[in-house]
């Protein structure tokens, strides 16, 4: 299966020497906190909030649309402390998904309009459905899909399992994610 | 409907610059706006109470109905101590105080929101009503229940952020001082 080809204007990304994308309409709060590893992809609209704390990101991710990805935090008695999110490598962001999640692992796939609470944890190669709304704190396993109704399904037999070759599902979607991520070809003048 | 926007701010509190704003609207003390929120009177006045924060891609609206013009008289007051976290959209017609609205939350027109009730994310109310005091709106359905514990405070929250934010943003500057008003007088 390969992508079709997405055009993005010229004069709306701006492609790093690490080869990230990032568009001119994005929000990056902070920007000197935000650290994307390399090949990631910020389209327009997205909020990253790298002012409250660190928000790293692995390569060859994609942060749709209007997504908002934001540190998580925690009231103590004392104050309040917002915490560093890692997100992993092979990671696909969809559009207007609003993640406050403390930790996301690599070859995670969160869908279109998802509500990660703050503070869950998100393992390697689990699947956040369209629209699910996760609570605070949840724990998604490995090879784990949480739906939209709000349960989390997997494992042997089960229906909406997440395939074994999730890893390499992931890896191929997002690179070919990016390589048909390309520039509008210059009219012919 | 007047053209040019009217914002108050008042001391203490921190609007960003990026925040789409229409209107005529009065921000009391402590309010904390995020970069990207939008509030729009359409209809008439906000004034949105005392330590109020509301987030990224969030959305309050006093909107006009069809074929109605604007009415100074007709305000929307917000209470004091109210979170609209991100991507909710409330246009609710009356705000009390200590009201949580969850992320991509949706309140329509018609409700009326008392004190201390939370919406939960992704929750869409629609048609006239009046939510109770300590109402939890939750679940896939909307269920409600009553809160027997109070909400915590959001006083921590804006004493962080009102020392983070002005490191990272160009603010709005506070343009209306109480005092010096009364001294005009």
């Amino acid at each position: 299966m390969e992508i079709p080809d997405t055009y993005y204007s010229k004069d709306e990304y701006v492609e790093t020497a690490s080869g990230n994308k990032v568009s001119r309409h994005t929000v990056l709060c902070g920007s000197q906190n935000i650290i994307l590893n390399g090949k990631v992809i910020v389209q327009s609209g997205a909020i990253i909030r790298g002012d409250l704390a660190n928000v790293r990101t692995g390569r060859y991710c994609v942060i749709g649309k209007n997504s908002v990805i934001r540190p998580p935090y925690k009231q103590f008695s004392k104050g309040i402390a917002f915490f560093p999110m890692h997100v992993g490598e092979h990671v696909f962001v969809g559009e207007g998904a609003v993640v406050s999640a403390a930790t996301i692992g690599s070859y995670v796939y969160i869908g279109k309009n998802a509500i990660i609470g703050r503070r869950c944890v998100l393992k390697d190669c689990c699947v956040i459905e369209d629209g699910a709304v996760l609570p605070p704190e949840t724990t998604v396993s490995s090879y784990m899909r949480y739906t939209a109704r709000g349960t989390i399904e997997g494992g042997q037999g089960n229906p909406y399992f997440v395939p074994a070759a999730m890893q390499d599902e992931m890896i191929n979607y997002t690179k070919s994610f990016y390589e048909h991520f390309v520039r509008a070809p210059a009219p012919a003048s | 409907m007047p053209s040019e926007n009217r914002i108050k701010i008042l001391p203490k509190a921190v609007v960003c610059e990026e925040s789409s704003l229409r209107g005529d609207i009065t921000f009391s003390s402590g309010c904390v706006v995020h970069p990207s929120a939008t509030v729009i009177a359409d209809a008439g006045p906000i004034i949105i109470g005392e330590n109020c924060i509301i987030e990224e891609y969030a959305t309050v609206a006093h909107r006009l109905e069809p074929g109605a013009v604007w009415d100074v008289n007709n305000i929307l007051s917000i209470g004091t101590h109210n979170v609209f976290e991100v991507g909710c959209q409330v246009e609710a017609a009356k705000i009390g105080d200590k009201n949580v609205f969850e992320s991509k939350c949706y309140v329509g027109p018609g409700v009326t929101v008392s004190s201390g009730c939370v919406v939960g994310a992704g929750i869409k109310i629609h048609g006239s009503q009046r939510l109770p005091e300590n109402t939890i709106v939750y679940g896939e359905q909307g269920l409600q229940r009553e809160a027997i514990d109070k909400q915590g405070s959001q006083t921590l929250q804006i004493d962080f952020l009102r020392k983070v934010l002005p490191n990272y943003h160009h603010l709005r500057k506070p343009n209306y001082d109480p005092k010096k008003a009364r001294s005009v007088v």
